[in-house]
C-alpha cells in the first residue's frame, strides 16, 4: 500500500514538474524579441531587414501611387482600387494606399530598432566604421521613407523610436507636411555624416544621399542646392553615365549599371513580383495596367519618345504592355533613382534661376541618349520647363514620377484635368483612421 | 488497497491455471441449434449474444441468426438473448432447434451512446448527443464522412463548398464562435484527436483539402456528435465547436468470420451549366455599351476603320464557341470495400481493404483513396483487454485550380473567355484569350497532384482493478504524410514562359498519451454512481519542405533539380496540450441524474503567464416517466427533461508561438540574410472561452413509433482570440489578442417517426430542423475579408455578413442603378455600404423517409436551408453589360438590361465598370441562397434469405441510389452551397467553383 502510494506521489510530482516543460515549446524559424541586435553580425542582418522592407513597399505598392496616378497607364483589369488613381478619385479604403501606408511605417520600425540598438553595442561587438555605416543606413532609408510619405499624405505621424508594445507609437498625431520633409532631411544629413563615400548602387552610400537631397531641394524649390547636389554625381563620371543605348540600364538582364544611382536588388530568390502586372497573358502576366494609347503613341514616335519605344510592347492580341519589368523569374531590380534624374533635377534648377542654356544643355544630354535631336531655340523659362515636364514624362514612363513631378510643379490640376484641390494629396487609410483616434483623414476625404 | 494489490497478483498468478482450465476437454450433456430472428419481419438477427443463465458459458448468433449450444447443462435450462437495439429477452430451453424471436426496442433507449471518454445508456444521457448511423448516408458519393452527415444532425450545418470530392466541407455546429480560432468541430476516431484542417498549400485558387476523407467511411460503425456543454467539457479546450466521435468497426467475441462485400459504380454529371450569351448577343452588348459612352461600335464591318482600328465583322457574324462543355464531363465514380470481422472467445478483429475512386465533373480533377484497416483486441485475462486501431489511408488527388485567381483557373479558361473567341489563332493555333489560358492546352497539360498517406491508430490496455474499477492506458497517432507538386508547361500562364515547378512534402504528427480510471457502481439499488478520473497529454509537430524550380530547358523536363533556377525553404511548427480531467455522476432511482465535469488544459501557444484554462460543467436530468404520475400513462414510453452549463475552450487558430515577441529571418536582401520585428508579445494572451446552457427534452411516444428530440441553447463567448488590429504607426498591423465576444442562440427539433411498420410493409419518417441566431456582441473594429470586402464582421451583426451597396431599383426613365443613399450626400461613397444580409440561414435541417416492401427498400433523404444569402460573385464579372469587352464573358441574364425608357428590369443600362450600374460589390448579386434538395434516394432489393442460403449467402442486397436529383432554388447560380474559397472567413461567395453533381450509382452488398 505504501509503495503504492509512493509511486503515485512520485508520478504525480513527475507529472506536474513535467508538464512546465512539456508547455515550454520554442520557435524555431523565429527568434526570441530581445535576442535581437546583440553583436555585429546581427546588425548587419538587421539593416539588410530594413532594406528588404523598404524594397517591399516601394516595388509595387508605392510605385503605382506615383505612375497610375499619372497620365500614362490604362486600366485593363477588374479592381476598382486600381482605376481610382487613374481616376484621380481615391477611396480610403483603396487598398494600395492601405499597403504603402502600412508597409512604410513598417519600414521606420524596423529603422528605429537599428537606430535604437545599434549606437549602444560595444567596440568589442562591432567595428566602429562598420557601425557608423549600418547607423547611417538606417536613417538613409528612414529618410526615404518619410519623403515618401510626405509626397502623398502631406503630414504624418513622426515615429522615431521602435515598437516594444502595443501602447507604443500609437496615438501620436500628425505633423505637418513641411516637418515631414524636414524628418526626410535631418535623417539625411545624419546619414550623410555616417556613410561612407564609396559608390555602391544598392545601398546608402553618401553619394546616394546626395542624390536625393538634390531630389529634395527640387521640391522645395532651393534650387542652387539642387544644383550643387546634383552635380556632384554628374561629375563624377567614372562611376555614373548616361548608359546608352536608352534600354541598356534594364533590358537584357542588365543590372546594377552605371546608370543606377540607387536601385533595389533582386533575384530569383528576392523576386520582384512586378512584371507579372505589365506583362501579357502570354508572357506570364495578367497585365492588369497597360500604357495608355497616348503614351504608347508618344513613346514609340522617333521624334518624341526615340529609344524609350523599348519601354512598351504588343501582345498577341495586338495591345500595348510596359516592358519596364519583363524578367518572370522576378529578377527585375527596381529603380530608385537614375542619372537621368540628375540631369533633369539640374537642367529645371537652371532654368527656374534664368540659365536656360545650362538647362537646355542638361535636357539635351537626356534626349541625345534616347537617340533624339537636341531642342533648340526654347527662349522662356516656361517653355523650357514645359520641355522639362514633358521630357520627365516619357523618360520616367513606367517609374514613379509623373504624379509628384505635376503635383510639386502645381501642374497637376491643369494636365490631368482634376477640379478639386483636396486630391491632390491622398487619404489616410480608412481602417488607421479608425484604429487611431489621433489621425486626422486628409481634407476632402 | 491491500487487498487490491493482492487480488491482483493473485490473478497474474492464476492465470495460467485459467488458461489451462480451458484446455480441458468439457463434459457434453445437451447440444441446442436455433436461430434468432426478428418477431415481426422474422429476419434472421446476426450476432446477437446468448448467455446461459448462471454459468459463463456464452455464444453469438451467425450471419444467418444461427446459433449452437453445446453444453454440460442438461435441458431445460434458460438462455438470455440481447441485441443492440432489441429488448432483451428470457428464452427456457427444452430441446432444439428452437427459434428466439426478439422484438425490437423502439424506444432506443437502452441504447448504447460514446460520450466523453466512456459510454452510456441512451436513457442516461444528460448532455445533448445525437448518434448518426453511417449506413444511412454510405451511397453519398463524396469524400469523406464529414460531407455525408449534411442533414443528418440537428443544428449541424454542413455546407459542401465545391463539387470536387474530398475536398474541404464547411462545419458550424451551433453556429460560429470564433473570428480567427477556428470553427471545425473535433474530430475524434477511435479515440485520436485527429487533424481535420488541410496540410494543401498548393494553391488551387483558395481551395483546400479535407484530410477527413482520408478515413474510408464504409470502416465506420457509429458517428456520435456532442453539442453542449456538459457533453463537451471533458474534452475543455478542444470543445467549444462540438465534437464528433467517430467509432470503426469492430469484431465481436465468439463470433464466426462474416465477410462483408460492397461494389458500386456510377456517374456524375453537372445538374446545369452557366448560361452564356451566344456570340452575336455577345458582340450586340459590347456594341451597346460603347454607343451609351459614345464611343463607335467595335463589331461594325471590317472594312470600317475608325481611328486606325477596324472592325470586328457585325454582331451576327460572331461565332460561338462553346468551352464549358470541354471542360464538364461526365465523372465516373467506383467504390469496392471488403471486410472481414469476428473473434473467438478472447479474440476479436476486424480488417478491411477499401478503394473508391471518384472523378469530378470538372476535367481533370478526380479523387482516389485506397485504405486498409485492422481493428483487434484480445483479452489476456478477465481482468485485463489489450487491443488496437489502425487505419491506413493513402489519398491521391488530381487537382485543379477551380477556384479564384487566372493562373492555371480551370474555369477561368472555360467559363470567363468569351464565346464569342476563338481557342484558334490566324494561323490555326490554340491561344489563350482574355488574359486566361487556352483551356484544351490547359486541360491536356494540367498537372498538379498530391499524395496523402494517413496513420490513425492507437494501442490500449484496460484493466480491470475492482469490480467496479477500470484503469485504462492509451497511446494514440495521428500522421500524415503530404506530398504534393505542380509542373507548369512553358506555354501556360501559371509556367511563366520558361516552366515552373514547386514540390512540398508535409509531414505533420500528433500523438496523445492518455490514462482513464472510471468507477460505476450502485448502492442499495438506487444509488447509481460513476467517476472518471483522465489525464492526456499532446504534442502536434508539423513540418514541411519545399522546392521550386523554374526555367526549365525544354518542356520534357519536369523535376525541379533540372530546372534553371530552384529555391528551397521549410517550415516547422510544435505545440503540446497537457490536460487533467474528472467527472462524477449520480443518478438516484433511475429518476434523477445528475453530473459534473471539469477539464484543466495547459496549452504552450500562451507562453508562461496563463497555459492553463479550466472548464467546469454540470447537468441534470429528470426522467418524468419514472415518477408515480407518469408511470400509469402508457402511450409515453419516456419523457426526459435535461439542463446542462458549462465551459469551453479554444485555442486552435492561433499561431504556436502567438503570445511571444518575435524576429523572423528571411528579410534578405543581397541574398545575404536579414531580420526583422514578426510579431508583438502579448504575455496577457489567455484562453478563449465558451459558457453554453443548454435545455433540452427527450421524449417517446407509443412504444417508440415517434421519438421527439429538442433542445435549446444559449452560448456565448467570451476573450475571443484576434488579431486585434493595431495603428499601423507602430510597424504591426495587429497583435494576437482576446477581444472579440459572440452570442449563439438557438434551438434544435429531432422527431423520428415509424408510421408503418408490417410484417411486409415499414415506413418511417426522420426529421430535423434547427435555427441558430449568430451575433457579434463585442469587437473593437470591423474587419473585412473575401474578394473586394464583400464579408464584414462588425459589432451588433452576425459574423459573415455581406456589405453591399443596397440596389434599390433601375429607374426605368434613364436606365440608371438606384442605390440607397445613407449619408443623403447625393453621391454613391463607401459611407453607402452598408450590412444587408448574411450566410446564415433562418432554418436548416433534413427530411428522410424510409421504406421497406417485402425484399425492397427506398429511402429518400432532402436537406433544406432556408434565409440564407450568397453572394453570386460571377455575376459581377459576368454581367459586366459590355464593358469588359474581349476580356469576359457575358451571362444570359444581361440581355435583360434596360434599353429604353419605360422598361422595368432590375439590370441597368451599362455605363462602364464600377462607374454607378455595374460596381464592386453592388447588391444586385447578393442572391436568396435558399434551398431545398432531394440530395439522396436509394432503392435496393435484398435476396429473399431462403434464396441467398441457396448459394451460401447470409445476405445478398442489390441497390440503385441518385443523388442530387433536384434542387428547389431562386439562387441563379449553380448551387447555392458554393464557396469560391475555403477560408474559414470567407464562405458565401460563389466564384468559378464547380456545383456539387447529379450522380447516379448502383451496386452490390453481399454478407457470407
Amino acid at each position: 500500500m505504501r509503495v503504492r502510494y509512493i509511486n503515485m506521489l512520485a508520478v504525480s510530482a513527475l507529472i506536474s514538474s513535467a508538464c512546465t516543460d512539456f508547455l515550454n515549446v520554442l520557435p524555431k524559424t523565429s527568434i526570441a524579441d530581445d535576442a535581437t541586435i546583440i553583436d555585429q553580425q546581427s546588425a548587419e542582418t538587421a539593416i539588410n531587414g530594413v532594406y528588404a522592407s523598404y524594397r517591399s513597399y516601394f516595388d509595387v505598392s508605392y510605385q503605382t501611387i506615383g505612375y497610375l496616378s499619372g497620365d500614362n497607364i490604362e486600366f485593363t483589369g477588374s479592381q476598382s482600387q486600381i482605376k481610382e488613381f487613374i481616376d484621380h478619385n481615391v477611396n480610403a479604403e483603396n487598398s494600395t494606399i492601405a499597403s504603402a501606408w502600412s508597409g512604410i511605417y513598417v519600414t521606420i520600425n524596423r529603422a528605429n530598432h537599428v537606430i535604437d540598438k545599434v549606437p549602444a553595442l560595444s567596440n568589442d561587438a562591432i567595428n566602429a566604421t562598420i557601425k557608423d555605416r549600418i547607423l547611417g543606413e538606417a536613417y538613409f532609408i528612414r529618410g526615404l521613407a518619410y519623403f515618401d510619405l510626405a509626397r502623398v499624405w502631406g503630414g504624418v505621424p513622426l515615429i522615431t523610436k521602435p515598437t516594444a508594445g502595443p501602447t507604443d507609437n500609437v496615438g501620436v498625431p500628425r505633423s505637418t507636411q513641411a516637418q515631414a520633409y524636414a524628418q526626410a532631411l535631418s535623417d539625411w544629413e545624419l546619414a550623410e555624416g555616417l556613410l561612407p563615400q564609396t559608390t555602391d548602387r544598392r545601398r546608402g552610400t553618401q553619394k546616394t544621399v546626395w542624390a536625393l537631397k538634390a531630389r529634395y531641394y527640387l521640391y522645395h524649390q532651393q534650387w542652387q542646392q539642387a544644383i550643387d547636389h546634383a552635380t556632384r554625381l554628374i561629375d563624377d563620371q567614372t562611376n555614373y553615365q548616361l548608359v546608352t543605348p536608352y534600354n541598356a540600364w534594364f533590358a537584357n538582364n542588365a543590372a546594377a549599371t552605371q546608370e543606377a544611382v540607387f536601385e533595389l536588388f533582386h533575384s530569383t530568390n528576392e523576386i520582384n513580383g512586378h512584371y507579372a502586372s505589365w506583362q501579357p497573358q502570354e508572357r506570364g502576366g495578367t497585365r492588369q495596367w497597360a500604357p495608355n494609347n497616348a503614351f504608347a503613341q508618344l513613346v514609340t514616335n522617333p521624334g518624341t519618345g526615340g529609344g524609350r519605344s523599348a519601354l512598351v510592347g504588343v501582345d498577341n492580341q495586338g495591345r500595348w504592355y510596359g516592358n519596364l519589368y519583363y524578367r518572370t523569374n522576378g529578377s527585375d531590380p527596381s529603380f530608385v533613382f537614375r542619372v537621368a534624374e540628375l540631369y533633369l533635377v539640374r537642367a529645371e534648377a537652371h532654368a527656374k534661376l534664368g540659365r536656360l542654356e545650362n538647362a537646355l544643355d542638361d535636357l539635351n544630354a537626356v534626349r541625345e541618349r534616347a537617340a533624339l535631336d537636341p531642342l533648340e531655340g526654347l527662349a522662356t523659362e516656361d517653355a523650357v520647363l514645359l520641355a522639362i515636364e514633358n521630357e520627365r514624362r516619357l523618360e520616367f514612363g513606367l517609374e514613379a514620377h509623373r504624379w509628384f513631378d505635376l503635383v510639386r510643379t502645381g501642374r497637376a490640376q491643369t494636365v490631368l484635368g482634376i477640379t478639386n484641390a483636396n486630391r491632390l494629396l491622398l487619404p489616410l487609410p480608412a481602417e488607421q483612421v479608425l484604429i487611431d483616434d489621433a489621425l486626422e483623414q486628409n481634407t476632402g476625404y | 488497497m491491500i487487498e487490491i494489490r493482492q487480488k491482483l497478483c493473485m490473478l497474474l498468478l492464476l492465470l495460467p491455471a485459467f488458461i489451462q482450465a480451458q484446455q480441458t476437454t468439457p463434459l457434453v450433456n445437451s447440444t441446442l441449434d436455433g436461430v434468432v430472428v426478428d418477431a415481426i419481419t422474422k429476419d434472421p438477427l446476426a450476432g446477437a449474444t446468448l448467455q446461459l443463465e448462471g454459468v459463463t458459458h456464452s455464444t453469438k448468433s451467425d450471419g444467418r441468426g444461427r446459433f449452437r449450444f453445446v453444453t454440460g447443462q442438461k435441458f431445460p435450462y434458460t438462455i438470455i438473448v440481447s441485441y443492440i437495439g432489441y429488448k432483451n429477452k428470457e428464452v427456457i430451453a427444452n430441446g432444439s432447434p428452437l427459434t428466439i424471436e426478439l422484438e425490437q426496442d423502439a424506444t432506443g433507449l437502452s441504447e448504447v451512446v460514446v460520450v466523453g471518454y466512456t459510454t452510456q445508456e441512451r436513457r442516461n444521457i444528460i448532455g445533448s448527443v445525437t448518434k448518426v448511423d453511417p449506413a444511412q448516408t454510405a451511397s453519398i458519393p463524396v469524400g469523406g464522412i464529414d460531407a455525408q452527415l449534411q442533414g443528418k444532425i440537428p443544428g449541424v450545418q454542413i455546407s459542401s463548398n465545391t463539387g470536387v470530392p474530398g475536398e474541404s466541407i464547411n462545419i458550424r455546429l451551433r453556429g460560429a464562435t470564433s473570428i480567427s480560432s477556428g470553427n471545425n468541430p473535433l474530430f475524434i476516431v477511435d479515440g485520436v484527436f485527429v487533424n481535420s484542417n488541410s496540410l494543401q498549400t498548393v494553391n488551387t485558387g483558395g481551395k483546400a483539402t479535407s484530410p477527413i476523407a482520408d478515413i474510408n467511411p464504409s470502416d465506420i460503425a457509429s458517428v456520435e456528435v456532442l453539442k453542449d456543454a456538459e457533453a463537451t467539457a471533458l474534452y475543455g479546450s478542444r470543445g467549444a465547436n462540438g465534437v464528433i466521435i467517430i467509432t470503426t468497426k469492430k469484431g465481436e467475441y465468439n463470433q464466426r468470420p462474416v465477410i462483408d462485400l460492397g461494389v458500386s459504380q456510377g456517374w456524375a454529371k453537372a445538374a446545369e451549366l452557366w448560361e452564356l450569351t451566344t456570340g452575336p448577343e455577345h458582340a450586340l452588348l459590347v456594341n451597346e455599351y460603347n454607343t451609351n459612352i459614345g464611343r463607335p461600335a467595335p463589331f461594325r464591318p471590317v472594312t470600317e476603320v475608325i481611328s486606325g482600328v477596324a472592325g470586328r465583322g457585325l454582331p451576327e457574324e460572331q461565332q460561338t464557341y462553346d468551352r464549358l462543355g470541354e471542360a464538364f464531363r461526365t465523372g465516373g465514380l467506383g467504390d469496392y470495400n471488403l471486410s472481414i470481422r469476428g473473434g473467438s472467445s478472447d479474440t476479436r478483429y476486424y480488417l478491411s481493404g477499401g478503394y473508391n475512386r471518384q472523378e469530378s465533373i470538372l476535367r481533370p480533377i478526380s479523387f482516389d483513396r485506397a485504405s486498409f484497416k485492422l481493428n483487434l483486441d484480445q483479452k489476456l485475462a478477465d481482468f485485463l483487454q489489450v487491443g488496437s486501431s489502425n487505419t491506413f489511408g493513402r489519398s491521391y488527388r488530381n487537382q485543379g485550380r477551380a477556384g479564384d485567381g487566372p493562373q492555371g483557373g480551370i474555369l477561368q479558361a472555360a467559363l470567363h473567355t468569351p464565346t464569342y473567341l476563338s481557342p484558334y489563332n490566324e494561323n490555326g493555333q490554340l491561344v489563350g484569350r482574355a488574359g486566361f489560358d487556352n483551356l484544351t492546352l490547359l486541360l491536356d497539360n494540367y498537372d498538379v497532384n498530391s499524395t496523402s498517406l494517413r496513420y490513425i491508430g492507437n494501442v490500449y490496455a484496460e484493466a480491470k482493478l475492482l469490480k467496479n474499477l477500470t484503469f485504462k492506458s492509451s497511446f494514440s497517432l495521428d500522421y500524415n504524410n503530404y506530398d504534393e507538386s505542380e509542373y507548369w508547361k512553358s506555354f501556360l500562364i501559371a509556367g511563366a514562359g520558361v516552366g515552373t515547378a514547386t514540390s512540398a512534402l508535409t509531414q505533420s504528427s500528433s500523438w496523445i498519451n492518455e490514462q482513464l480510471l472510471s468507477y460505476k457502481t450502485t448502492i442499495g439499488g438506487k444509488h447509481n454512481l460513476g467517476a472518471l478520473l483522465g489525464n492526456t497529454l499532446q504534442s502536434n509537430v508539423a513540418k514541411r519542405t519545399s522546392a521550386a524550380g523554374q526555367g526549365f530547358a525544354n518542356d520534357s523536363f519536369t523535376l525541379i533539380s533540372s530546372a534553371a533556377s530552384t529555391t528551397g525553404s521549410d517550415f516547422w511548427d510544435k505545440y503540446t496540450l497537457a490536460s487533467f480531467f474528472a467527472r462524477i455522476d449520480y443518478g438516484y432511482d433511475n429518476r434523477y441524474l445528475v453530473d459534473f465535469s471539469i477539464r484543466a488544459d495547459g496549452s504552450s501557444k500562451f507562453g508562461s503567464a496563463n497555459p492553463w484554462g479550466y472548464f467546469p460543467a454540470v447537468g441534470v436530468a429528470w426522467r418524468l416517466k419514472q415518477e408515480q404520475f407518469l408511470q400509469e400513462v402508457a402511450f409515453i414510453d419516456d419523457l426526459k427533461l435535461r439542463a446542462s452549463y458549462g465551459s469551453t475552450g479554444s485555442q486552435s487558430g492561433i499561431g504556436s508561438f502567438a503570445a511571444r515577441g518575435l524576429w523572423t529571418g528571411g528579410a534578405s536582401y543581397q541574398e545575404k540574410s536579414g531580420i526583422a520585428p514578426l510579431q508583438l508579445a502579448n504575455p496577457n494572451l489567455r484562453w478563449e472561452r465558451t459558457d453554453q446552457l443548454n435545455i433540452g427534452l427527450d421524449l417517446s411516444l407509443f412504444k417508440g413509433r415517434l421519438a421527439v428530440d429538442f433542445n435549446v441553447y444559449d452560448k456565448y463567448t467570451r476573450d475571443g482570440l484576434l488579431p486585434l488590429a493595431l495603428g499601423e504607426t507602430t510597424g504591426f498591423n495587429s497583435f494576437t489578442s482576446n477581444a472579440v465576444e459572440v452570442s449563439n442562440k438557438g434551438f434544435e427539433l429531432g422527431i423520428n417517426s415509424i408510421n408503418v411498420r408490417k410484417a411486409h410493409f415499414t415506413w418511417s419518417t426522420d426529421f430535423n430542423i434547427a435555427r441558430n441566431v449568430n451575433k457579434i456582441e463585442k469587437l473593437a473594429t470591423t474587419l473585412n475579408y473575401g474578394s473586394r470586402d464583400l464579408i464584414r464582421f462588425e459589432e451588433g451583426y452576425p459574423m459573415y455578413s455581406f456589405w453591399v451597396y443596397k440596389q434599390l431599383y433601375v429607374d426605368p426613365q434613364t436606365g440608371n442603378a438606384v442605390y440607397e443613399d445613407i449619408d443623403g450626400n447625393g453621391q454613391r461613397t463607401t459611407a453607402d455600404r452598408q450590412i444587408h444580409g448574411d450566410i446564415w440561414p433562418d432554418f436548416f435541417g433534413g427530411l428522410a423517409n424510409t421504406f421497406t416492401y417485402k425484399q425492397l427498400d427506398l429511402a429518400a433523404f432532402f436537406n433544406f436551408s432556408y434565409g440564407n444569402n450568397v453572394y453570386n460573385h460571377n455575376r459581377f464579372f459576368g454581367e459586366s453589360g459590355g464593358a469588359r469587352d474581349a476580356a469576359r464573358i457575358l451571362f444570359k441574364n444581361n440581355l435583360n438590361r434596360w434599353q429604353q425608357p419605360g422598361d422595368i428590369t432590375d439590370v441597368p443600362k451599362s455605363d462602364g465598370l464600377n462607374v454607378n450600374n455595374y460596381i464592386d460589390g453592388g447588391s444586385r448579386w447578393l442572391e436568396d441562397g435558399s434551398y431545398l434538395r432531394l440530395r439522396n434516394i436509394t432503392l435496393g432489393y435484398s435476396l429473399p434469405q431462403t434464396a441467398a442460403d441457396r448459394i451460401k449467402l447470409s445476405k445478398l442486397r442489390l441497390f440503385l441510389a441518385a443523388n442530387n436529383l433536384f434542387t428547389w432554388t431562386k439562387y441563379s447560380g449553380l448551387d447555392p452551397e458554393a464557396a469560391a474559397n475555403s477560408s474559414e472567413n470567407q464562405v458565401g461567395i460563389d466564384l468559378g467553383t464547380p456545383p456539387q453533381p447529379r450522380s447516379f450509382q448502383f451496386g452490390i452488398q453481399l454478407t457470407w
